[in-house]
C-alpha cells in the first residue's frame, strides 16, 4: 500500500510556498550572484547562468562584465552578432592590468580560432603572440602559447613544410613555463610527427617528455604507453621498446591490445636476437 | 415522502464522499512521492532478460535508497534513435540514457547533451566497499577498464559512460539437427571444416526436401559477421597503416588513411573478408537482406536453419525460446592455409573483443545528476553487476562477479587480435552505403566486384561527409569548455584553498587541447589529402 503524504512535509511545503516568494525579492548581493554564475557555467548551464547575471542590478564590475561576455559563448543559439558583442567587451577587458584583462585577452583570440563560424588563425595567433609579449607569465598567455602550436602545426599557411611547422611549434616550448601545459603540447608535437611521417628520433624525445610529466587522463595514459613501446621498437630502440611495452602490460587493465603488445614483445625478442647475431 | 427521498440522495452523497476520501488517502498513489526524488533510465535493450537485470538492480537499489524512485523506460529499438533526439531536444529527455557510437545520424549527441563523469571514473564506486575493488577507481573496475568508451569518447581526455555488460558474437547451434545431418554433435573449429559442413547441410536439404539452410539469415546477423571478418582480414594491413604506434585505428584515422590512399574496398585484404562474406551468404536463405534480425532467430527457432550467428546479446531470448539444445561456438576462423584468407592471415581475430557495453550515459539536462550517478554506481557495483546477470543471462562488465556456467561461452578470452576500426561502422555515411549496397554481394546475382565498384563509387564523398562530421562534433564539444575552463579558474580564484579547482581546469585545458589538435589535423587531412575532393 502506497504511503500516505507525511503531515510535516505538507505543512513544510505550505510555509515553503508562503516564504520563498518572500526571499526571492529579498535579492542576495551581486558578488554571491556572480560567484553562483560561474558555479552555474562550470555545470554547462550557461543559460541559467546567464539569467542569473542578468538581474544583477546597477554598473557591472569587470568580473561580471567578463562573465556576462563569457556567457554569450554557450549560449544557444549563439549569433554572430552576439560573439561580436562579446569581442568588443573582452577587447575592451583586455586593456586592463589584471588577470582578467588576460583571460579577456585570451578569449578574444579563442573566438578567432574555435567560435566564429569563419575561423580566422592568423588573427588569432597574431592574438596569442601579443598576449605573450604582454604578460609572459600569465596563466592565459601560457596557454594561448600551446593553442599557438598547434595553429603552427596545422592551420596557418607558414611555415608550410611539416618540419618547419613541427620547429615552429618546438621553438614555444621554452616559453611555456606551466608544466602541464608544456606537456600537452609536447604530446601534440609528437602526434603532428607522426602525422607527417617525420622520422621517429624527432617524435619519440616529446613522448618520453609527456610520460615524465604524466596526470594525463582518459584514453591518452595508455595510448601513450602502447605509443612510446610501439615507435620505440620501430625506431629500432629495443631495450626502450620492452621497458615501455613492459609497463604497459604492468599498468594497465588487460584488454585486447594486450594481446597485441605481448605479440610485439615477441617479434622484438626475434629482432633483438636478430641484432645480437649480426653483432657476433 | 419527498423528504424521505431527499434524506437518501444525501445520504448516498455523504457516503460517496467518505468513500472517496478513503480511496484518496488508502488506495491511490500519494500526490507527492514518499521518495522525493525520481530518476529515469532509458535504454533499447528490450530483449528477453536485460529488463529483468535492471528491475532487480532498482529493487534493491530502492531497498538501499528510500528517498529515490528509479524508474526503467523500455524503448524499441525501431524508435530509438528518433525517441532520444526528440527528447533531448526537448529537454525532457531521461536521466541516463543508452547511446552508442555506431547509432545512425546520432553522432553528436554525446557533444551537445551528456555531462562527462571523468572526476567519479577517477575515485572508488561507494557501492564496492567491503569487496576486493573497494579501493580500486571506478573506471578500473570494468573488465576492459572501459576500451570501448575512452575509444569513441567524443573527448579524448573524458569519461562520458558506465557499462553493463560485456559482448561478443557467437555462433548458436541447433545440436538435434546437426546430429540429423551429420551423424555427429562435433561442431567445426575452423573455417574448413564449415565449408565441409556448408555442403552436408545442402546436400541434406536436397536428399529430404526440406528447406534447410546452414546459416539462418537476416541483414542484421550478417553485417554483424561482416564487421568480424573484415577486422580480421584487414589486420595485417592496419597494423602497417598505424601510423600513430598505437597498435589500433581509431574510426577518424580510418577515414583519414581511406584520402591518403592507405586502404580502399579494392584492396585485396578487404576483397578477401568479402569473399568469405559471399560465401557464407550464400549459405543463407535467399532474399535475407530484405530481413531483420527477428526473421533470422524464428528461422532458427523453427529448425530451418542449422546455425545462427548473432551477438550474445540474443543469447537469453534464442536459448529461452528454442525447444531444443543449442551449442554456443565462437566462429570457427579461416587458418593460415586458407585458399581465401591465408595470404593475409595475421592471427585469430576478436569475435567480440572482450569489449564493454550496453552503456549509460548522464544527460546534461538531469535535475538529479547527484542522484543519478549514485545509481549508476550501484548499477555498476560487484552486487549491482551480479544482480543484473543473475537475471539477465547477460555477461557482467564489471571485474569479481560470478558468471553462471551457462554463459561463460560468451566470454571472449585475450586470444585473440583487433586493430579497432573494422572498416565498417567508421563511420555513418559508410556505414550506409555499405547497408545500401550489401545485396550486391550477398545477392545471387551479386559478386564482390560488383560490391566493391559500388562502394568505391560511394566512398570518397561518404568518407568525406564522415570526416566533417567527426571535426563537427568536436568542435560542439571544443567551444563550450572555454565557458567552463573560465569558470572552473573564476572559482578557484575565489576560493584558493579548493584544490579540485585548479585541477579540474588543468584537465578541462588538456582534453580540450587534445580535442582541438584532432580537429585542425582533420580538416588539415581533408583539406590536403584524397583523390576525391
Amino acid at each position: 500500500m502506497p504511503a500516505l503524504i507525511p503531515k510535516l512535509p505538507r505543512w513544510g511545503a505550505a510555509w515553503l510556498g508562503f516564504a520563498l516568494p518572500l526571499l526571492a525579492g529579498a535579492g542576495p548581493p551581486a558578488d554571491a550572484d556572480i560567484a553562483a554564475a560561474w558555479q552555474l557555467m562550470a555545470g554547462s548551464l550557461a543559460r541559467d547562468a546567464y539569467t542569473r547575471l542578468d538581474r544583477i542590478p546597477g554598473a557591472p564590475t569587470r568580473e561580471q562584465a567578463l562573465a556576462q561576455a563569457v556567457v554569450v559563448i554557450d549560449y544557444q543559439p549563439v549569433t554572430p552578432d552576439r560573439l561580436q558583442e562579446a569581442e568588443a567587451v573582452f577587447a575592451e577587458l583586455a586593456r586592463g592590468q589584471d588577470e582578467i584583462a588576460d583571460a579577456a585577452a585570451y578569449l578574444q583570440a579563442r573566438l578567432y580560432q574555435v567560435h566564429y563560424q569563419q575561423p580566422d588563425p592568423v588573427r588569432a595567433a597574431a592574438l596569442y603572440r601579443a598576449l605573450a609579449e604582454r604578460h609572459p607569465d600569465s596563466h592565459w598567455a601560457q596557454l594561448g602559447l600551446v593553442k599557438l602550436g598547434l595553429l603552427l602545426l596545422y592551420a596557418l599557411p607558414e611555415p608550410a613544410a611539416p618540419a618547419e611547422r613541427i620547429a615552429a611549434a618546438t621553438a614555444l616550448l621554452p616559453r611555456i613555463k606551466e608544466t602541464k601545459l608544456q606537456r600537452d603540447l609536447h604530446l601534440q608535437i609528437a602526434h603532428a610527427g607522426t602525422f607527417y611521417e617525420q622520422p621517429l628520433d624527432t617524435v619519440l624525445p616529446h613522448l618520453i617528455e609527456v610520460d615524465r610529466i604524466g596526470g594525463l587522463v582518459g584514453q591518452a595514459p595508455e595510448d601513450l604507453a602502447i605509443e612510446l613501446g610501439e615507435l620505440s621498437l620501430r625506431a629500432g630502440h629495443y631495450a626502450q621498446a620492452r621497458a615501455y611495452f613492459e609497463a604497459y602490460l604492468r599498468d594497465f587493465t588487460p584488454n585486447i591490445r594486450s594481446v597485441t603488445v605481448r605479440r610485439r614483445l615477441e617479434d622484438l625478442a626475434a629482432l633483438e636476437a636478430k641484432a645480437q647475431e649480426a653483432r657476433r | 415522502m419527498k423528504v424521505r427521498a431527499n434524506s437518501i440522495g444525501l445520504g448516498l452523497l455523504v457516503l460517496g464522499y467518505i468513500f472517496a476520501v478513503y480511496w484518496v488517502f488508502t488506495r491511490s498513489t500519494p500526490v507527492v512521492s514518499s521518495r522525493p526524488v525520481t530518476i529515469r533510465l532509458a535504454h533499447w535493450q528490450i530483449e528477453k532478460g536485460p529488463p529483468d537485470g535492471v528491475d532487480a538492480i532498482i529493487r534493491r537499489y530502492e531497498e538501499l535508497n528510500p528517498r529515490v524512485k528509479v524508474e526503467q523506460v523500455l524503448v524499441p529499438g525501431r524508435v530509438y534513435n528518433q525517441w532520444m533526439r526528440t527528447n533531448l531536444v526537448g529537454g525532457k529527455g531521461v536521466d541516463l540514457i543508452e547511446y552508442g557510437v555506431w547509432l545512425d545520424g546520432l553522432t553528436d549527441i554525446p557533444a551537445r547533451y551528456f555531462e562527462p563523469i571523468t572526476e567519479a571514473m577517477q575515485r572508488p564506486n561507494p557501492y564496492n566497499r567491503g569487496t576486493p575493488l573497494e579501493k580500486v577507481p571506478w573506471v578500473l573496475t570494468f573488465t576492459d577498464g572501459l576500451l570501448t568508451q575512452r575509444v569513441s569518447a567524443p573527448d579524448p581526455g573524458q569519461f562520458y559512460a558506465a557499462t553493463l555488460t560485456e559482448v561478443s558474437v557467437r555462433l548458436f547451434c541447433n545440436r538435434n539437427l546437426l546430429k540429423e545431418i551429420t551423424g555427429s554433435t562435433r561442431t567445426p573449429r575452423t573455417f574448413a571444416e564449415l565449408r565441409v559442413l556448408f555442403r552436408e547441410v545442402t546436400a541434406y536439404a536436397n536428399r529430404t526436401g526440406r528447406p534447410i539452410h546452414a546459416m539462418a539469415g537476416a541483414r542484421d546477423n550478417a553485417t554483424w559477421l561482416l564487421q568480424v571478418l573484415l577486422g580480421g582480414s584487414m589486420m595485417q594491413r592496419s597494423q602497417r597503416n598505424d601510423r600513430h604506434g598505437t597498435l589500433a585505428l581509431y574510426n577518424w584515422d580510418a577515414l583519414g588513411l581511406y584520402l591518403d590512399g592507405h586502404w580502399s574496398y579494392r584492396s585485396p585484404e578487404i576483397r578477401a573478408g568479402l569473399a568469405l562474406m559471399r560465401e557464407v551468404s550464400l549459405n543463407m536463405k535467399p532474399g535475407f537482406v530484405q530481413s531483420l534480425r527477428d526473421a533470422a532467430t524464428q528461422e532458427f527457432l523453427r529448425g530451418d536453419a542449422l546455425f545462427i550467428f548473432a551477438g550474445t546479446w540474443d543469447g537469453t531470448s534464442i536459448r529461452g525460446l528454442a525447444d531444443f539444445p543449442i551449442d554456443v561456438l565462437r566462429f570457427p576462423q579461416p587458418t593460415k592455409d586458407d585458399p581465401v584468407m591465408g595470404p593475409y592471415f595475421f592471427g585469430a581475430f576478436a569475435d567480440g573483443g572482450g569489449g564493454t557495453a550496453m552503456e549509460f550515459y548522464l544527460n546534461k539536462q538531469s535535475p538529479h545528476q547527484r542522484e543519478a550517478i549514485d545509481f549508476l554506481h550501484f548499477m555498476t557495483s560487484v552486487e549491482g553487476s551480479q544482480l543484473f546477470t543473475d537475471h539477465s543471462g547477460w555477461l557482467p562488465a564489471t571485474r569479481e562477479v560470478r558468471i553462471p556456467p551457462d554463459i561463460v561461452a560468451y566470454k571472449t578470452p585475450l586470444d585473440c587480435y583487433s586493430f579497432g576500426a573494422e572498416y565498417m561502422t567508421i563511420g555513418s555515411s559508410v556505414n550506409a552505403a555499405i547497408l545500401r549496397n550489401f545485396y550486391l554481394l550477398t545477392g545471387a546475382q551479386g559478386s564482390v566486384d560488383r560490391f566493391v565498384e559500388a562502394m568505391e563509387a560511394e566512398m570518397p564523398a561518404a568518407v568525406r561527409s564522415d570526416l566533417g562530421k567527426e571535426i563537427a562534433n568536436r568542435g560542439i564539444i571544443v567551444r563550450p569548455q572555454d565557458v567552463r575552463i573560465m569558470a572552473a579558474a573564476a572559482l578557484s580564484r575565489r576560493s584558493p584553498q579548493d584544490p579540485n579547482l585548479p585541477l579540474a581546469r588543468e584537465r578541462l585545458e588538456s582534453s580540450q587541447t587534445q580535442s582541438e589538435a584532432l580537429m585542425l589535423q582533420m580538416s588539415r587531412q581533408l583539406a590536403v589529402a584524397g583523390p576525391a575532393k
